[in-house]
């Protein structure tokens, strides 16, 4: 896995981080895809203020 | 010394000047197309089965709030990416180490372009409103996330390949890695099944295919713009070289 260059770029990765990323995964998520799946009825308005912006970035809208 | 909370404090920054830049050009390119597919849509409604979107009832949001939420949508989304964009920075400690972290910076954000936004646009092109079923939707976007799954899995295979080939010449190292990622993405496409939606007669061609390139052109400024700026940002040259014009400049 480690390659001898590594050294590089050695930066500790805290737990943290995952939790981060993961939050960043959980809010492109929630304005991309949200189609009412996690949100339920107030998914519909969510999908509606971002409309245009999920058209554009070309994910499935409706 | 770099720390984790520097570099994702960074990754926000550069995802939001991403996002900014790309939220302009949908104000100013690709919003063109998407009136004229609003406008097709509206056409419709006096034959019957309404507005696609509020399912019957009227608009839930106006259409300036939709174009302003849609902007505002995709600075979060570059946001969110750029915490993303940083970790995955920190971790890919096999990815191009010999290079300045500049380089490094805008290769991660050309592969993430490839991967989550060319490859799912080559197999499931952008459609503008007016175009797509909603019943069909919770299946486009399996497939679309399916086609995102693979693209990031291919760009993870071409960096453990190229590790692997360490040992062999340069130009063999780069040949081997670009046959496997070309095997890869054909193997994706085919495998995947055709767009389940056809595109309705009354959708102009043009006004389909300006909505796809301003898309990818939107995409493009994402994605490649955060590996960019999150390259400035990251790359003590920058500095350097500002620091080195400031202290030569006249007082």
């Amino acid at each position: 896995m480690t390659s001898p260059a590594a050294s590089l770029s050695a930066v500790r990765v805290p737990k943290w981080a995952f939790a981060v990323s993961l939050l960043g995964l959980i809010v492109t998520y929630l304005v991309l895809q949200e189609n009412g799946l996690a949100l339920g009825a107030s998914s519909e308005l969510l999908h509606e203020f971002f409309h245009d912006g999920r058209h554009a970035l070309g994910v499935p809208c409706h | 010394m770099t720390t984790y909370s520097s570099l994702a404090l960074r990754g926000l920054a550069a995802g939001g000047i991403a996002g900014a830049a790309s939220a302009l050009v949908q104000l100013l390119v690709t919003e063109i197309p998407l009136r004229a597919a609003l406008a097709v849509e509206q056409a419709r409604e006096p034959a019957g089965d309404g507005h696609a979107h509020s399912h019957g009832e009227e608009e839930v949001v106006s259409r300036g709030v939709q174009v302003v939420g849609g902007m505002l949508g995709v600075v979060i989304v570059g946001l969110a990416v750029g915490l993303v964009f940083a970790t995955a920075y920190a971790l890919s400690k096999r990815w191009f180490t010999e290079r300045t972290p500049f380089s490094r910076s805008f290769a991660l954000g050309a592969a993430v372009f490839g991967a989550v936004a060319l490859l799912p646009w080559l197999k499931y092109p952008a459609n503008p409103p007016a175009v797509g079923d909603p019943e069909t939707v919770d299946h486009r976007t399996a497939l679309y996330l399916g086609v995102v799954v693979a693209g990031l899995a291919i760009v993870w295979g071409a960096s453990l390949l190229a590790d692997r080939l360490r040992a062999q010449s340069q130009p063999v190292r780069v040949t081997g890695v670009l046959l496997a990622v070309v095997a890869a993405v054909a193997v994706v496409l085919m495998a995947f099944p055709a767009p389940p939606d056809t595109i309705p007669a009354d959708v102009p061609v043009a006004v389909l295919w300006q909505f796809r390139l301003s898309s990818l052109a939107q995409l493009a400024t994402l994605y490649v713009g955060l590996g960019v700026v999150f390259g400035l940002l990251v790359d003590p040259a920058t500095r350097r070289a500002r620091a080195g014009r400031v202290a030569g400049s006249p007082a």
